[in-house]
Order: C-alpha cells, then sequence, then structure tokens
C-alpha cells in the first residue's frame, strides 16, 4: 500500500501497535487467572505441563529476532484465528460436560474467547496497514474436528492450549514492539517506541 | 617412580615402599621429615584416620644406600556433596547462564561436567573463562513452553555427586540492578528528591524488552521503606522527602511481563535542599541547627541550655533549641 510511507499510516500503526500490546497484555493476565481456575475445577495439577498438543499453534520460535513484520502478523493472525476456534470448541465441552454447574469457569472462557477474537481483528488491521494484500481470508478454511478424546484428555488438551495461549500472548506484545520499532519508509518521520 | 594418591578424611591408608618386600629395612619421610617407626608394619607405612594435615609429600627409602624407592603425593579429601546449581538470564532474549559451587570444600580437584536439555535436543553450555563455575547458553527458541533441563555432575577422584534443575523460559529471567542511580537535591524544593539510573548495561534491548522499575526509599533515621512501582522511564521525583533528612534511595529492575525482580542497586544517599546552607559538615549524625521552618522534625522549645545527657524528641539526636538559635544567628551574619 503506497498509503504505508505516509506520515499518518506510520501514527496509525504506531497507535494500533500500542493498543495491541495493551491488550495483549490485558489477555495475557486474564488467561493466567483462567488457567488458575481451569486448573482447580478441573482437579488438574497446578505444575502440570502439556507437550505439544495436536492442533494448538506453538508459540516458540526460531531467529524470532530476524522475522520481518508482515511475517510477525501472519504468524500471529494464524495462531489467534486457531485459538478462537479451540477456545469455542473448550466452551462447548465444558458446557457439556458440567453444564450450569460452573457458570464461574465457562464465563471466564468466553470472557478470553472474546479477547482473542478482538485481538485477531486487531492484528487484520495492522495487516491491512503493513501489506497491500490485507490479512488472509477465512473462507474455505473448515474448523478441524475437535479429536475424539476421552475426558481426562480432555481436560489435558485444555491445558495445552490455554499454556499455549498465555505464551502467545507474552510474544504479541513482543512482536508488536518490534514492529512498532520498525521504521515503515525513509520520508516518514521516525517515532520513538512507545511504552505500553 | 611419583604419584598422587587421594584418600578420604578419617580412612586408614597403608602405604608400600615400592616393590620392596615386606621385611626389608626402609625409612619412610613425610615432607622431608623423617616418620616415626610406630606408624610402620615391616617395610609398610600405615596412617589410621587420616585428617587433612597429613596430605603431602611421602617417600621412601631403601634402608642402608637411601635410594629412594618410592615417592607419592597424598592429597586427603572428601567426595563432593550436592552441588549447589544456579540459572538465570540477566540479558534475555539472548541466553542465559548457569553457576555452580560445593557446599563445603573437597579440598581436592573437582571436575564439572554440564548438561542442558531442552525437550529432545541437547544444548551445548559453554564455560566461561570467569568465573570458572559459569558456563552460558544462547537461547535457539524464544517463547517455548517445552522446560529446560540441566544436570551438573561433580566429579573427584573419590566420587562424584549431581544435581538437575528444571525450569522453563521465562521464569528464570532476573535482570542485573539498574546502573548509575543518581539522586539530587531539588533547587527551592525542600521535600524533593530527583531520582534518575539507567538501564543494566547487561540487558541487551530495552526498546523491545522494557524493564519495569521498582524504586525504594528512607530517611537514614528511619527503618520503614516508601516504595514506588514504575511502569516505564528512567526517572522519578520523590515529592514527599522529610525535609533537610537524608535519605538513602535504591532501585530495582524487572521485565514488564516476565520473571524476577532484580536485586537492589547500589545505595546512593541525598538530602533534600535547604533554606539555609549548613555550616557543619553532613555525616550520618546531622545535628539539628539550622532554623529551616519546614521541618517536620520540630523540636521542643526549651529554654534550658542542653545538656550532654539530654535527648529529646525521638531520641536519635540531641537538639539544642537555645544553641541552635545562636548558630543560626551566627550564620545569618555570614550570609
Amino acid at each position: 500500500m503506497a498509503a504505508a510511507d505516509s506520515p499518518s499510516a506510520a501514527l496509525r500503526r504506531r497507535d494500533l501497535c500500542s493498543r495491541g500490546i495493551r491488550l495483549a497484555g490485558k489477555m495475557r493476565s486474564d488467561v493466567i487467572s483462567l488457567l488458575d481456575t481451569y486448573v482447580e475445577r478441573q482437579g488438574l495439577d497446578a505444575s502440570a505441563s502439556v507437550a505439544a498438543v495436536e492442533g494448538v499453534p506453538v508459540a516458540a520460535v526460531e531467529h524470532w529476532d530476524e522475522q520481518g513484520g508482515t511475517q510477525r502478523l501472519l504468524e500471529n493472525l494464524a495462531a489467534y484465528r486457531a485459538f478462537r476456534t479451540l477456545l469455542a470448541q473448550m466452551l462447548e465441552e465444558q458446557r457439556e460436560q458440567l453444564g450450569e454447574a460452573d457458570a464461574a469457569l465457562g464465563r471466564a472462557l468466553a470472557a478470553v474467547l472474546l479477547q482473542v477474537s478482538a485481538f485477531a481483528y486487531h492484528l487484520e488491521e495492522l495487516l491491512r496497514l503493513e501489506s497491500s494484500r490485507g490479512p488472509p481470508s477465512e473462507e474455505g478454511a473448515a474448523a478441524p474436528a475437535p479429536p475424539h478424546l476421552g475426558l481426562f484428555e480432555r481436560k489435558l488438551r485444555g491445558l495445552g492450549v490455554l499454556q499455549e495461549l498465555a505464551q502467545w500472548a507474552v510474544r504479541s506484545a513482543r512482536d508488536l514492539r518490534q514492529l512498532a520499532k520498525l521504521s515503515p519508509g525513509s520520508s516518514s518521520v521516525p517515532s520513538p517506541t512507545e511504552s505500553p | 617412580d611419583s604419584h598422587i594418591q587421594y584418600e578420604r578424611v578419617g580412612a586408614d591408608v597403608t602405604m608400600k615402599c615400592g616393590s620392596m618386600d615386606w621385611d626389608a629395612a626402609v625409612t619412610w619421610t613425610a615432607n622431608g621429615t623423617d616418620i616415626d617407626e610406630s606408624h610402620l608394619n615391616g617395610s609398610y607405612l600405615i596412617l589410621k584416620n587420616v585428617d587433612l594435615t597429613q596430605s603431602g609429600q611421602y617417600s621412601c627409602y631403601e634402608g642402608s644406600s637411601w635410594h629412594l624407592k618410592y615417592q607419592t603425593y597424598l592429597r586427603v579429601g572428601t567426595p563432593p556433596k550436592e552441588p549447589v546449581l544456579l540459572c538465570r538470564s540477566n540479558n534475555y532474549p539472548k541466553g542465559f547462564y548457569c553457576s555452580w559451587h560445593l557446599p563445603t570444600p573437597t579440598y581436592i580437584p573437582n571436575s564439572f561436567n554440564i548438561s542442558v536439555i531442552h525437550g529432545t535436543r541437547e544444548m551445548v553450555c559453554e564455560k566461561d573463562v570467569f568465573p570458572k563455575n559459569r558456563c552460558h547458553i544462547r537461547y535457539l527458541q524464544l517463547f517455548s513452553t517445552v522446560k529446560y533441563k540441566v544436570t551438573l555432575t561433580v566429579t573427584n577422584a573419590l566420587g562424584k555427586n549431581s544435581t538437575t534443575v528444571t525450569f522453563d523460559e521465562f521464569t528464570i529471567v532476573k535482570p542485573d540492578p539498574p546502573e548509575s542511580v543518581v539522586a539530587k537535591p531539588v533547587p527551592n524544593n525542600p521535600r524533593r528528591l530527583e531520582v534518575s539510573w539507567q538501564n543494566p548495561s547487561s540487558w541487551p534491548d530495552p526498546e523491545s524488552f522494557p524493564l519495569k522499575f521498582f524504586l525504594r526509599y528512607r530517611p537514614l533515621i528511619l527503618d520503614q521503606w516508601q516504595h514506588v512501582e514504575l511502569s516505564d522511564g528512567t526517572s522519578h521525583t520523590i515529592t514527599d522527602a522529610y525535609a533537610g533528612k537524608e535519605y538513602i534511595i535504591q532501585v530495582a529492575a524487572k521485565d514488564n511481563d516476565i520473571g524476577t525482580w532484580s536485586d537492589w542497586s547500589v545505595a546512593v544517599h541525598a538530602t533534600p535542599w535547604t533554606e539555609e546552607p549548613k555550616h557543619l559538615t553532613t555525616e550520618a549524625q546531622v545535628t539539628e541547627t539550622t532554623s529551616a521552618s519546614t521541618s517536620s522534625f520540630m523540636p521542643p522549645p526549651t529554654t534550658k541550655i542542653c545538656d550532654k545527657g539530654a535527648v529529646v524528641g525521638n531520641g536519635a539526636v540531641a537538639v539544642c533549641w537555645t544553641a541552635g538559635l545562636v548558630l543560626a544567628a551566627y550564620g545569618l551574619l555570614f550570609i
């Protein structure tokens, strides 16, 4: 987008990055509270760490500092879209499993799902600014069916989803700070990185 | 033939004089001093319940010819106890280091071997030249939920021991304390102190990985600290300082999102601006002789001449009101 080099685009981008960083921060602290609630309600061991859950986007990345702005946004967007689906599945399973018995957990899950959706939307906005192609569409990408798992496996899978989401929330804040550092074009006034 | 022999504290040691027969006539020396025959069993030297002081060079000479038949260096020590291992990242996201020590010395040489496993991958921890008991690792991946498992094995001639620590990428992050902490009075502001500091130089990228700070301050004469948490910036103005009191100030740092607080920085001292120039040197015990009307510690008025034994107010400082008036008047004369 030619507009990406304009001063107003640079300002908008800086603004989106700052807000995104704040969103990521809030999301992270809510996910951590949710994790505490989840572990307690599901009767899991708080120190359990679940290795590589299938279908969950992994936050771990090599050569992170070498990534370009668009690549960062694309990876983040793909992850949060996946989490949106995963959390919706978890919410559904939780309602089936516990019914109304655990409204608190349901509410907390729904609140985080909302934040994940909002963050995905925010990333789409940034991608429109960053890349002439804009964000990839979601049409035709059918949500993968949740694997058939026993109750305990489902609980562990849920734990893995939330642990990885907490990790992503930290990574996203870092990604957005890196993005904010990149100067959009030589014509624009270099802007200092805003601290959240 | 000279070699080294390692034995445990408290062990019984039997030394043979090389290939000499048991009934050969020999003389043993320890660090050049003849050993009494009572310690000999034939030509064997018997040392019972050895202690650290018995380390040294032991030599065996043939009786008549004084040929050196055998020599050994005895080193008395202990097998290693479980080592203490600590891993920390003060330069996130570059990597982390692990350092170790033994809780008690072994008195003999030890070798250390460290292994770092991340999931299925074995990583190499590069030994530092200084300090010796330390190695560092570069992160290959960031934002991983997979834990790191570090095992340190210490081995010496008398045994081995090991310890393992397991941690994830975020929990070991602990920056070094902030540097160049400076505290200055603010002119014409008797209750303010301006504090500034810098990010620790070991923190590689404060722009992308900003630090937040914790400031603590108190007047020297009180025990209780005031605390301020600052989410950004490397300066802060204290606005509630007690006038005329010397303050001690420290700052700590933490990554904005992960890890733990650093240790406290080096302490700095500062006293807020006061109206009258002080004629007495500002040392730890500042005598209250200024007539600064903004002082919160007003000494109780008394018409008595202060005697040495009198202690008023909070007991920490002897206050002499009348003497103060005299000195203040004196001070004014010299302005």
